[in-house]
This record gives structure tokens, sequence and C-alpha cells, in this order.
């Protein structure tokens, strides 16, 4: 009845002992690169307990004046989904070895979403910023710019695995490129796209309030302004609308990208 | 329905693919306009290439293949696309858009009558979504009009496919195994279909079919191909059970054959 067992490999101890001390050695090193010491840290805490004692209860009376700039961040966010989810297309589908003009397009497009996709959001803030002057505008224009970058890399890819048949089909009948994509290739890929555009959405909403701490409007100016004035029961109401807010966006997406899926 | 012939003209064609393999090799052939003829060969033996030369989907090495007598383009553009708007397909995968409707579907085939913005806005003139309609009833499934594609069988697809390529209003039409994703009773009905409008319209038709029967049976005219030369090219009536041998170069057996009890 009992089954015999093969013996068991004994165990690479080299390998996980060097492993580990390889890892020791990484974390030490780069502590004391930036100055970091357990012992502060333990000695600093009571300034940390002073400041959560201070942030709390949260001053409910702050949140009437919480939903203005909240609707602002969200305009923001839906500017900047709207507008770049609409520029993403051309440049997904010029980025799809599968259905991109030429050789040329292709590179180039790639390494202008790659460029898009290295800068982060907050340098597009600042850069809108220094053109359009500090507000929601900036800010809706740099969630462009990061939406694009976000939504054109992961839908170029659906569209290079899209069954070809059909775009070949739509050439057969004497139809252009424009119209090869358009009846041929997007039908295939619409579901993962309406995805993406819901995805870039959740992702601008907590982006834009990041946008709002360097000046770009929205909730993340209050945010900074309360914090910079040492309000900090009003900033833990920040914080509590906020992720409450957040939740229940991300679920209303998830709920729709579930029902494409 | 048109006006356009659909005669179709090989000469000295050759075809190469990039990875070497010989798809076509000096095929000189001719179709009469409003001929209906039947392909047949092992797979591999170039009746896809034969079909997608003439739509300029597979370019030719050398020589020339001409419609109408005129060379088909080698590359992709406006002349092609005038070609093509005249010249339908219909493939073993239908090749519909599976989220649209049975007419959008349909009026796919109008794309190169329509000018470009109109149909990039999905903005149909009502004189094509006429023909388009016309094409439906030609199958006989205009009842399923607005039913989503991916909800119809497998023939009812293909008839979709069919009405697409009608839609066209076409002088040619090209059928690359439109049956070999079908059940039997489907498969003749498909056939019957494509006969009908072959006697009725007029439209050159040239369908590829690797079962034997069905070719003897819905054939007019046979061609054989063998490693991408033309080894028969005859009458249906005329056609040999030894023909059939050189065509595949071994003996036939049951797989060859749609209806197991048919007798070539």
């Amino acid at each position: 009845m009992s089954a015999v067992l093969p013996k068991k490999p004994a165990k690479n101890w080299p390998l996980i002992l060097g492993a580990g001390g390889f890892l020791l050695l990484m974390t030490i090193w780069s502590g004391t690169g930036i100055g970091f010491s357990l012992s502060e840290l333990v000695c600093n805490i009571a300034s940390g307990s002073r400041l959560l004692q201070e942030s709390w209860p949260p001053d409910f009376g702050f949140l009437p004046r919480l939903v203005g700039p909240f609707m602002e961040t969200v305009n923001i966010a839906i500017i900047g989904t709207v507008v770049g989810g609409m520029l993403s297309i051309p440049i997904a589908v010029l980025a799809a070895r599968n259905l991109t003009t030429g050789k040329i397009v292709w590179f180039a497009d790639r390494n202008f979403m790659n460029i898009l996709r290295t800068l982060p959001d907050l340098f597009w803030a600042m850069l809108f910023a220094t053109a359009v002057g500090f507000g929601p505008v900036a800010g809706a224009l740099a969630l462009s710019v990061f939406t694009v970058a976000v939504i054109s890399k992961l839908w170029s890819e659906s569209l290079e695995s899209i069954d070809m048949g059909l775009p070949e089909a739509v050439r057969a009948v004497g139809g252009s490129w424009l119209e090869m994509i358009r009846y041929g290739a997007i039908p295939q890929a619409l579901q993962t796209y309406v995805s993406y555009a819901l995805y870039a959405f959740e992702l601008n909403v907590r982006a834009s309030m990041v946008l709002g701490l360097v000046g770009a409007g929205g909730i993340g100016m209050i945010l900074e302004s309360q914090r910079a004035n040492f309000e900090y029961e009003r900033v833990t109401m920040i914080i509590l609308f906020v992720l409450v807010a957040v939740l229940i966006i991300e679920q209303f997406s998830s709920y729709i990208r579930n029902k494409l899926a | 329905m048109n006006t356009a012939k659909g005669a179709i003209a090989f000469q000295q064609t050759n075809v190469v693919y990039p990875n070497g393999v010989v798809g076509m090799k000096d095929l000189n052939l001719n179709i009469e306009p409003g001929e209906f003829v039947v392909i047949v060969g092992s797979s591999g033996a170039g009746k896809s290439t034969l079909l997608r030369a003439i739509n300029g989907l597979n370019r030719v090495t050398s020589g020339t293949v001409s419609v109408n007598g005129t060379p088909v383009p080698q590359k992709e553009g406006r002349e092609l696309r005038e070609l093509r708007k005249h010249v339908g397909m219909i493939f073993q995968d239908f090749r519909l858009v599976k989220r649209l409707s049975v007419m959008s579907n349909v009026l796919i085939g109008r794309l190169a009558h329509v000018a470009g913005w109109r149909t990039l806005l999905n903005l149909w003139p009502e004189h094509d979504r006429a023909i388009a309609m016309r094409a439906l009833e030609r199958v006989g499934i205009t009842e399923k009009a607005w039913t989503k594609a991916s909800q119809l069988s497998g023939g009812q697809q293909q008839r979709v496919g069919i009405a697409r390529a009608l839609a066209q209003e076409p002088a040619i039409i090209l059928a690359d195994e439109p049956v070999a994703s079908l059940d039997p009773v489907t498969t003749h009905q498909i056939m019957r279909d494509l006969v009908t409008i072959n006697q009725e319209l007029g439209i050159t038709t040239l369908v590829n079919l690797h079962f034997l029967d069905l070719a003897r049976e819905y054939g007019k005219r046979i061609i054989g191909l063998k490693d991408g030369e033309l080894v028969y090219d005859g009458s249906a009536k005329t056609v040999t059970e030894s023909d059939f041998k050189d065509i595949y170069g071994r003996e036939f057996t049951d797989d060859d054959l749609l209806n197991e009890d048919a007798k070539l």
C-alpha cells in the first residue's frame, strides 16, 4: 500500500545562502547609500505618532468643499481619457506590425510611443503648465498624453493578434487601407479597446490627483494647500473621500470590463 | 445585373513563394465569361494560388494574369482596387465581421462602389442598401438581415459570404473551398446556390473543391492541378477515374468523397 517515493533531492544550500546573502548585502548597501538608519527611525517615531494624533478625527465639516474640486479632478480625467483615447487609435494601428503602412512609419511610431511612455505624467504636466499656464487645462493635456502612452502600446499588441482573414476579405472586395482598418481590423479589437480605455480612465483619476499637487487643479491642489497649512484633520478627510470615490469608480469600471470580456 | 465581362487568362504564369515553394508553374489557361469551373487537386497543389492570383491577393513571379484583357496590377493601389471591385471572393472560413449584423456584412461588398468618407462614417446610400438587400434575397436569408453574424449557423454564414460577393455586382466569383467547413446537406445547398447564380446572372465562377464527387456533380469544366501545374482540363462529364488518379497522384479513398456511397 505504501508507495515508495523517490528520494527527495537535496536542497541547493549554496544557491539559497548565496542569493539570500546577496539580497541582504544589496539592501545594506542601498540603505547606507540614502542615509537610512533604523535607530533614527525609532527615535523619530514620536513625531510620527503626533502627526497621526493630529490627523484624527477627520474633519467632516470640510466634506462639502471637496465635491467641487473632486468633480474638477474627474473632469480632467474624462477629457484626458477621451482626447488621449481618440489619438491612440491611429498611433496603435500604425504601430501594429500586421496593419501598418510601411516599415519606416512603423519604426517611427514605435519609437514615438516609447518616448511617450518613458516620460512620466508629471513631466508632461510641467511642460503643458509652461505652455498654457498652471491649471486644469494643463492637467487635461498631460493626461491626454499619458492616456496615449497607456492605450496605444497595449492596444497595438491586441491588434497584432487579430485574425488577418477578415482584413484580407475587405481588401479582396476592393477596400482601401482605411476601409480595411475600419471594417476588417477594428471590429475584432473593439472590446479590448473599450477595456483599455476604462483602465486608462481609472489610472487618470488617480494621476489627476497627483497632478493637482503640482498645481494642475482638482482635488490634489486642495490636498496640497491643506497639508501646507498643517490642517491634518482635513487632509484625512480628503484621503477618505478620495479612497471611497476611487473605489466606486474602479468597481464601476471593472464591472463594465467584465461584461465586455 | 452588370455589364462587366469576366474573362480570365493566364499566360506562362509562375508563382514562387518567398520560402521557395512553387505555387504555380508555367500555367496557360483561358476562362471565358460566364463559365463555371471547378478546380481540384490535393492540398498544396496550387488551387488557392490560382484563385488569389486573379484578384491580386498573391503576386505572380513571372508571366501574366489578365482579367478582361487587362493585366492584374502587381501592387496595392487604385488600379488593383478597381479590378477587385468586380471580383467577388468566398472563403472557407466565411470571414464575416462577427459582431456586426448580416446587413452590415453584405454592405462591405459595396465598399469599393461608395465614396470613402461615406463608408468610414457608415453612411450607406439608399441605392447601395437596396443592392445589398437584393443580394440577401437571392441567397434567401432576408429575414436574418438584422441578426448578428455570430448567431448564424455555418451554412447561413456562408450565404452571407455569397451575398457579400453578390453585392459587389461582380463579373467573377472566386470561391476558395467554400464548403470545406460545412456538413453534407448544407454543402449541396451552397453548391446549388453557386450554380444558380452562375446560370442566372452569367457571373464567371471558379470554385476550389477537394471532394471529387462534388467536382463531378457541379462542375461544367474541371481543372486539375498537381504541384502547381495544370494536369487536367476538360469537361466534368468525361472525366474518368484515372484522370483523378493522375491529378492526385495516388489511389483515392473514401476521404476524397463527400458522400461515401457515391461511385465515380
